[in-house]
């Protein structure tokens, strides 16, 4: 009912909006998540219209979309063990500087089959792409940063903060469509930008971007906001509290 | 039901860590040990931050260190005098600790022959507890089937540590010695902890048990009240330079924590020593393991993501 509520708006939005020449329009059905205690993660539809007139090319093949989510950009550190002895440890470390921290290739089918590897690559349209290109290396270094770089790929999308999903954009019409995404609980608060690209016969036609915001409100942004610019008084009151439910606990639970 | 955590930053089960909280409780209320070697592995196993979780574990430990120490005390199984020097040779230990850390940071291989050395340590210390509980329970069968009890064992009229000068009598722990050999285990323990990152209940305990001779009710109470003191200045410092600690996080331990902690004090003094011994003897042995196959164990996957910084 609520994607029904969702839909409606969207296509509201879409038809008050004027007409060009072959024109991509993007919109969201919500431009801010809001995090609240209750917070588990949040599902937010892009809905996009290929407006079509005269002037265009009449195209046989189908409108096909890729989308990418981008979410804030930070530093991830890879560890590798490796083993001295007996003994494992840390032998090689990776830090991959500012790539985004979460990131999703959403499509209709896969996208291998939408568009072809060089082209992808040119328009960041692929999962190793979204890392900075490999340049100026040896051979050696080139086949050591491969391997952090696969591992990077594996484990964040075991946790999740690195999407594929070829089912996540839906047709509506050959002109009209919707994008799924869902932003994980443990997604990080900050700016996420959905890049749209409209492909046919492996040609890229139009792109559209579009972006939310994931914030805490209320309880929990007063919380952070007393964590970070007030950390004196917030380390009494957490002692408070601790000490508080201690001293209650041992008269709660008296039995002597 | 899931709560979002403000500092954490994800939502977490509740009961989950209702649970948890109230596990970990329990033990540190039956051995007067923090319980962070368990909580802190366990949260960042289910997502939480490290920073995070090691912050936020000390919220834990401090509140079922108090609601612990509170019931010692009521029993009268908590020496305030003995407690009050170890905390000062804990400070001592702590700062002594925090600039060796700072200092040795750069050698490479410190961590290693610090995590090293802390696990033949805890083997050991485990190894000599469980044969020693293990012998006196034979030994009590043994009697109880011949029928005759043996006198108590005599004290020496002078044991090592009463040779050191400064000699005070702490009364709830029927001992008489010198402060120095005391504020020294303090300091030790302060220093091992700070430099590992762990409470020192599992030095504590087992040297004034079998160093001092101190009564085990006693003993435990007593390490409460140190691990209390030494986790208040842990959340500060946690709270004001790391900024790690996750309030709502903390609450939701401690709330499991304080109930788990009565239970654990109240089965506490249920157990004879020797059997308190032999338990706590497991659990320092399967810590030292748990440390031993962190280094020794092939990892499931060479590659870990240690860190995750976003940019503000």
């Amino acid at each position: 009912m609520k994607g029904l509520a969702a839909l409606l708006i969207g296509l509201a939005a879409l038809a008050s909006l004027p007409a060009r020449a072959q024109e991509l329009v993007l919109t969201l059905s919500t431009r801010e998540v809001a995090i609240t205690s209750t917070y588990t993660g949040a599902d937010i539809t892009a809905f996009g219209f290929i407006e079509r007139d005269v002037r265009s090319v009449t195209r046989a093949a189908p409108f096909e979309i890729i989308a990418t989510v981008q979410g804030p950009v930070g530093d991830i550190t890879v560890h590798r063990k490796g083993q001295l002895g007996p003994i494992w440890l840390t032998a090689a470390r990776e830090r991959f500087a500012r790539i985004p921290t979460y990131f999703a290739l959403l499509s209709a089918r896969p996208t291998e089959e939408i568009v072809a590897p060089e082209a992808a690559q040119r328009l960041k349209l692929s999962l190793t792409d979204y890392l900075p290109p490999l340049e100026n290396l040896s051979a050696g270094d080139y086949a050591e940063q491969t391997e952090f770089r696969q591992a990077l790929l594996r484990l964040r999308q075991e946790e999740g903060a690195l999407v594929v999903d070829p089912k996540a954009v839906t047709m509506v019409r050959p002109n009209l469509f919707t994008v799924k995404v869902n932003v994980p609980g443990k997604a990080p608060v900050g700016l996420y930008v959905i890049n749209v690209t409209v492909i046919s016969e492996g040609v890229v036609l139009r792109t559209a971007q579009a972006g939310f915001v994931v914030r805490k409100v209320g309880f929990d942004a007063a919380v952070a906001e007393a964590a970070k610019n007030r950390a004196p008084l917030y380390a009494l009151a957490t002692i408070l509290v601790a000490v508080l439910l201690g001293w209650v606990a041992n008269f709660a639970f008296r039995r002597d | 039901m899931q709560i979002y955590l403000p500092i954490a930053e994800l939502p977490l089960s509740l009961f989950l860590l209702l649970g948890m909280g109230a596990a970990v409780g329990f033990i540190a209320g039956l051995f007067g040990v923090g319980g962070g070697f368990l909580l802190t592995p366990f949260l960042i196993f289910i997502g939480v931050p490290a920073p995070v979780a090691v912050a936020t574990s000390s919220v834990h430990i401090a509140a079922s260190s108090v609601t612990g120490a509170l019931t010692y005390w009521r029993r009268q199984a908590l020496d305030l005098h003995l407690g009050v020097v170890l905390i000062i040779g804990g400070v001592l230990g702590t700062v002594l600790g925090v600039m060796f850390f700072n200092q040795m940071r750069r050698l490479g291989f410190l961590d290693l022959i610090i995590t090293l050395s802390y696990v033949t340590l805890l083997m050991s210390i485990g190894c000599l507890m469980f044969v020693e509980s293990i012998g006196s329970m034979i030994e009590r069968r043994l009697q109880r089937r011949k029928g005759t009890v043996a006198p108590p064992p005599v004290r020496p009229e002078k044991a090592w540590h009463q040779r050191f000068p400064l000699q005070m009598q702490f009364t709830r722990s029927k001992l008489t010695t010198s402060v120095i050999p005391i504020i020294m285990l303090g300091t030790i323990i302060g220093f091992v902890g700070t430099v590992l990152g762990i409470g020192g209940g599992f030095l504590v305990v087992p040297a004034l048990i079998y160093l001092f001779r101190i009564p085990t009710n006693v003993v435990v109470g007593t390490s409460l009240l140190q691990i209390l003191m030494t986790m208040v200045v842990a959340i500060f410092l946690h709270a004001t330079v790391s900024q790690a600690v996750d309030i709502m996080l903390g609450l939701v331990l401690v709330v499991g924590g304080v109930i788990g902690a009565q239970f654990g004090v109240r089965t506490g003094q249920t157990l004879k020593g020797e059997q308190f011994r032999l338990l706590l003897a497991l659990l320092i042995l399967a810590v030292g393991v748990r440390f031993a196959y962190e280094i020794v164990g092939k990892p499931l996957d060479p590659f870990v993501i240690s860190t995750v910084e976003v940019e503000r």
